[in-house]
């Protein structure tokens, strides 16, 4: 069985980096159109988004977990997270693709297998 | 090699057949006909094992993706040749053979059928159980083991919800195309796509590969919808992709090495991956084009807000706390009226946060749920009320179902018991 050896690059152009700044302005704009669309009475009728267990609702009775952040993430560890340390992958190429959205062109490259070095 | 670069490669390698499984199945069925799917799945296995054969021996060629895509329309041609007499494969005419052989695959081709594949897996006529099993086959090409390791159950279980849904696709006769009334299509792809991400963010998932890759893989399903012209109305295909970025921007900055998970208050914010927050934020300016809110929306930008924050206690609660108000005009639940307490606790005080949580147990059900009493034990303990802090605990461990939550409810509960 050969190696084999895989580059990942993004065909992408990378998107500006927004500041800090930008950021909080943004978000609070988005935060006062909604506001105003919610004072105008504009509220588009509700989706389909069950948040009372639905989403895990092939596992028991798990009721409140969802999309909220609040108390997913805001309380203490409530829940618990099977993890593996990706550090050691993330070392290997710049910019783990993992985390990186985009188009891929992946080049594969077998590893010639050399006599007394690998 | 060493060994971790070893594995990293085999990861990267699964990953591309994997993705190239998700883009290539729709297409091929769209020649072999929706009722014969399976038979597009096994065209593509059967074009993956002979790329691995082929490449292993001469290299890797120059275009991997046009080789599996030239080798994928071979098989199929094939196939329909000499298969046309069977009534199954009626539908895969003359001119269905013609077209194949004419077809040039390209990334506009890739994106509609994907988008198909898409309104045909989420059809309303199938259980939700069965939708996520087939998008997460054929869309993201995981294998039927994956699927089972992921959602804590067996091949058996994956492998009955996609024949049911496959056979339920034959019997509704579902056609592979762009739905008329898409709008109440694209509601059930959105919900479906949401639901693969919330199963990959979930904290519960045994494989925490996967878990990423199911994120991963319902921010690409979104982007598809995004970027076709067949759906007028996107204002939540937008709000939904930033909602799923902002939230997984913070994925990595969650996980212990210890399979714990880092409470917000506590994560290293440097993790969190300031691309996907700025792509987020990118397409929640997009999603208020439409004029109109939704869940999504509000959700996103509560998220969003905790994505800007410098730290746990920088953070604009009394924004969040607004956009909590908001969404219970759309939706006036115990769930979320629960979580607004937690903002509004940050924002206004423990105080009248307890006071909102023991309003709304009596006006609802929520007492029946542990988190209900995690979180208003918290609150108590803030404010150093610690036989109420005890009491909810206690109550907390005794609705929990889940061992792992149990012990860290327990742990809590010591924590704060007095030594006597």
């Amino acid at each position: 069985m050969k190696e084999f050896m895989l580059f990942i690059r993004s065909e992408e152009n990378p998107k500006a980096n927004l500041s800090p700044e930008q950021l909080q302005q943004h978000i609070e704009k988005v935060g006062s159109f909604i506001k105003r669309l919610v004072d105008e009475g504009r509220m588009k009728s509700a989706q389909p988004l069950e948040m009372e267990g639905r989403i895990l609702s092939y596992k028991n009775g798990k009721i409140v977990d969802g999309p909220y952040n609040e108390t997913k993430e805001v309380i203490s560890g409530y829940y618990h997270l099977l993890a593996k340390d990706l550090e050691e992958a993330i070392e290997i190429t710049k910019g783990d693709p993992r985390f990186e959205e985009g188009i891929w062109r992946v080049e594969i490259r077998p590893i010639k297998k050399v006599e007394g070095i690998n | 090699m060493n060994e971790s670069t070893k594995k990293y490669s085999r990861e990267l390698a699964e990953h591309f057949f994997r993705t190239e499984y998700g883009k290539i199945v729709p297409v091929i069925t769209r020649y072999v006909g929706v009722n014969n799917v399976e038979t597009a799945e096994d065209i593509i296995q059967e074009t993956l094992l002979k790329a691995v054969d082929n490449w292993q021996q001469k290299g890797i060629p120059e275009n991997p993706e046009a080789w599996l895509y030239t080798t994928a329309k071979n098989i199929a041609l094939n196939i329909l040749k000499r298969k046309k007499h069977q009534k199954k494969y009626q539908l895969a005419e003359t001119s269905n053979i013609v077209a194949l052989e004419h077809l040039q695959f390209s990334n506009e081709i890739i994106l509609d059928e994907q988008l198909k594949m898409m309104f045909t897996c989420c059809h309303p006529s199938i259980s939700e159980n069965s939708q996520i099993a087939l998008i997460l086959k054929i869309l993201c090409g995981f294998s039927i083991s994956e699927i089972a390791n992921a959602f804590f159950t067996t091949t058996e279980t994956i492998n009955k919800r996609l024949v049911r849904g496959r056979r339920q696709l034959r019997e509704n006769k579902v056609s592979f195309e762009i739905p008329k009334r898409i709008d109440e299509h694209v509601v059930i792809v959105q919900k479906t796509i949401y639901l693969l991400f919330n199963e990959g963010y979930s904290p519960t998932q045994k494989n925490e590969l996967i878990r990423f890759d199911f994120c991963l893989e319902a921010i690409r399903l979104a982007k598809i919808l995004v970027v076709n012209k067949s759906i007028k109305e996107k204002t939540d295909c937008y709000a939904l992709l930033a909602l799923m970025q902002f939230n997984a921007s913070r994925f990595k900055a969650r996980m212990n090495t210890d399979n714990s998970i880092i409470n917000m208050e506590r994560q290293d914010r440097s993790k969190w991956n300031k691309d996907l927050i700025n792509s987020g934020t990118q397409y929640l300016n997009q999603a208020m084009r439409g004029n109109q809110i939704s869940k999504y929306l509000i959700l996103a930008t509560i998220s969003a807000n905790h994505c800007i924050a410098k730290s746990f206690s920088d953070t604009n609660w009394l924004a969040i706390l607004l956009l909590y108000d908001n969404l219970l005009e759309l939706e006036d639940s115990p769930t979320v009226r629960l979580n607004r307490a937690v903002a509004l606790s940050k924002a206004k005080g423990n105080k009248e946060a307890i006071v909102e949580l023991e309003n709304l147990e009596r006006n609802s059900d929520i007492g029946e749920h542990p988190m209900f009493h995690a979180v208003l034990a918290e609150f108590f303990k803030e404010e150093n009320e610690i036989s109420k802090t005890i009491i909810h605990f206690k109550k907390a461990i005794a609705l929990t179902q889940n061992k792992r939550d149990l012990k860290l409810l327990e742990k809590k509960l010591m924590a704060v018991v007095p030594i006597s």
